[in-house]
């Protein structure tokens, strides 16, 4: 449970607000690399925090991110050409460069220096990993580049999706925190799953449907282990990371390539769902890509043409009662990706978190809230980096594994947690 | 025509919530295992709570010592007012069970609370908090103690979360 002020205070992100303040002290997926691939490509819109964008890539290819509207009067520059270093409002053909600077304003001589004068606010964008990240904080506070595991290896070796998710960004996070829903929503999908079936430790899951948990904080977030009971004197350990403020990892399963997500508010009632999958040390194979393209895993399919499900809230997520029934699913709707999205936005726009009652297992998404809270109120009152930031912090790796019982998997599985470039990941 | 999903789910739709209460209070028993955590527990126990009640096993670890688990088992869970208490009802009549301890102190009567709790099926919970100049090992010192009874296990880097713990799950 929650207050209300405590809620409002976690879920909105808009500027000026402590959420919006802190979530900009960090770099965060803005758009896939795909999305602006070449040179003067058409020009893509945004909203994030709050904030409404324009993103294009110009002609000589670099990357820019600014306020979508024109500052003459108002226009979207989604309508912009695109052209010879610039984007050109097409009402009055005022033209701005990558660093949002205007350089013509075509109905003012050009000696009379006006276009100086006109500046729209942008953010720097970086491609790295498959993903254009940008840093919506004062520039002095830049900081390192991201340095999560997915977005170091070679592009082969991983594969990003985003979707759109019609709801606040926590509830969705809490979701990637939440262990203890898989044995009962994502039942179905270990056995069939092209991207989870066959792994040693599936059984594990399927044997002892109440796990025990551990929630230790670490430096830059959580840890989640999950422990079930295995064979002679061990556990078999599921490990999730979660680092500050919204990135999730989910512990991997056999040689399964390892994914993971990012939550990004969008606005208070929208947020991406950004999904990874990587291997640390051979490519993506075919089968796997293909796979992925095609909804598998923690992917979704789309509605041509967008980022959006195929499934979603228009079409009541393709509810199939009958399979519900049959046991096929266990919620009626396909996927693991909509499995979780379609439970999140029937909370909602914005989850009344004053009506919930928590449970004993629910200390992850209990601790991760607290974090929040206090890493914000550390920021906005005392100017205190907040966790996560710090590149160190992202070179952890889920695991999954055996220890014997006697072993601390802080201990155990310490080296299994950490990034180690070349190394497989740590999995049965 | 709108999707039953599309028209119940915008926020306007949200504020039809129904308004009565959905779960009643439980009762949560919070014991303190160690006089360090004993101190913060007392702390706690000032707020204003929906009924959650709060221990330590002091009396217990400094009179018969940990370890005996069958006798005694009355004798030793005193109030925070000193007040001997009869663990087994307390536990009986609860919904869950807390235990608290300080980094690397003496946390083994945990499992004479665990007993009890198995006893009346009701889940445990083990927090650890930090204690100044506590290393590693003393976490994991806490973290044996605990590990073989609780449900769910929590190593916290601030004495805080007994709070916030407590206050996200209604106690
Ligand atoms: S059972 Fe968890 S939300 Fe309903
Ligand atoms: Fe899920």
């Amino acid at each position: 449970m929650l207050r209300k002020e405590q809620n409002d205070y976690l879920c909105q992100t808009d500027p000026g607000t402590p959420m919006g303040t802190m979530f900009r002290a960090y770099w965060m997926p803005a758009l896939l690399s795909e999305e602006l691939l070449e040179p003067d490509c058409p020009p893509v819109r945004l909203k994030l925090l709050g904030e409404r964008l324009i993103a294009f890539r110009d002609s000589e290819g670099k990357l820019g991110l600014i306020d979508e509207f024109c500052a003459h009067r108002g226009v979207s520059l989604w309508f912009a050409r695109n052209e010879e270093c610039g984007l050109r409002c097409p009402y009055h053909g005022w033209k701005y460069d990558v660093t949002g600077q205007c350089v013509e304003v075509p109905s003012e001589p050009a000696e009379s220096g006006y276009a100086k004068k006109v500046k729209l606010k942008n953010y720097p964008l970086i491609d790295k990993g498959g993903v254009l990240w940008t840093y919506m904080g004062p520039p002095e506070k830049t900081p390192p580049e991201p340095m999560y595991e997915f977005c170091t290896v070679p592009l082969n070796q991983t594969f990003m999706t985003k979707r759109l998710q019609e709801s606040n960004w926590l509830q969705a996070m809490e979701g990637g925190i939440d262990s203890s829903h898989v044995s009962f929503l994502h039942r179905g999908d270990l056995s069939t799953d092209p991207l989870f079936k066959g792994a040693g430790g599936n059984k594990y899951n399927m044997q002892d449907l109440s796990p025990v948990f551990e929630v230790v904080e670490n430096e830059g977030g959580l840890l989640i282990g999950a422990r079930r009971n295995a064979e002679d004197d061990q556990y078999y350990w599921r490990i999730t990371p979660w680092v500050m403020p919204c990135y999730t990892g989910v512990p991997p399963r056999g040689d399964h390539p390892i994914h993971g997500h990012f939550w990004v508010p969008i606005d208070d009632e929208n947020c991406w769902a950004w999904s990874y999958d990587y291997h640390p040390t051979r490519p993506l194979s075919e089968n796997e890509v293909s796979a992925m393209k095609d909804g598998k895993g923690i992917h979704v399919k789309y509605v041509p043409g967008t980022y959006r499900p195929l499934a979603n809230k228009d079409n009541d997520y393709l509810m199939d009662r009958a399979g519900q029934k049959a046991g096929k699913t266990f919620s009626g709707i396909e996927g693991i990706g909509m499995q979780d999205a379609s439970l999140q936005e029937s909370m909602g726009p914005i989850c009344d978190r004053t009506k919930e009652n928590l449970v004993g297992t629910d200390n992850g998404i209990i601790m991760a809230r607290h974090r929040l809270l206090r890493a914000a109120r550390a920021l906005t009152e005392k100017g205190i980096t907040p966790p996560g930031v710090d590149p160190e912090h992202h070179k952890v790796r889920q695991a999954a594994l055996l220890l014997k019982r006697d072993v601390q998997y802080k201990d155990g599985a310490k080296e299994a947690l950490k990034v180690k470039p070349g190394v497989r990941q740590t999995s049965v | 025509m709108l999707s039953e999903s599309a028209r119940m789910t915008t926020a306007h739709e949200a504020s039809f919530r129904v308004q009565y209460p959905n779960s009643r209070p439980r009762a949560a028993r919070i014991i303190a295992l160690d006089p360090e955590s004993a101190a913060l527990v007392n702390e706690v126990s000032k707020r204003k709570w929906n009924g959650a009640k709060f221990f330590t096993s002091l009396s217990f670890t400094a009179e018969s010592g940990p370890g005996t688990t069958d006798q005694g088992m009355k004798a030793w869970l005193g109030d925070l007012a000193g007040r001997a208490m009869d663990l087994a009802s307390e536990v009986a009549e609860s919904d869950f069970v807390v235990v608290i301890t300080a980094a690397g102190e003496d946390a083994r009567a945990a499992s004479v609370i665990a007993a009890a709790c198995k006893a009346h099926n009701k889940s445990l919970i083990g927090l650890v908090v930090p204690k100044d100049g506590a290393s590693e090992e003393d976490v994991g010192t806490s973290l044996d103690h605990l590990r073989p009874h609780t449900r769910m296990l929590v190593v916290a880097s601030g004495r805080d979360y007994i709070e916030t713990m407590l206050t996200a799950l209604r106690a």
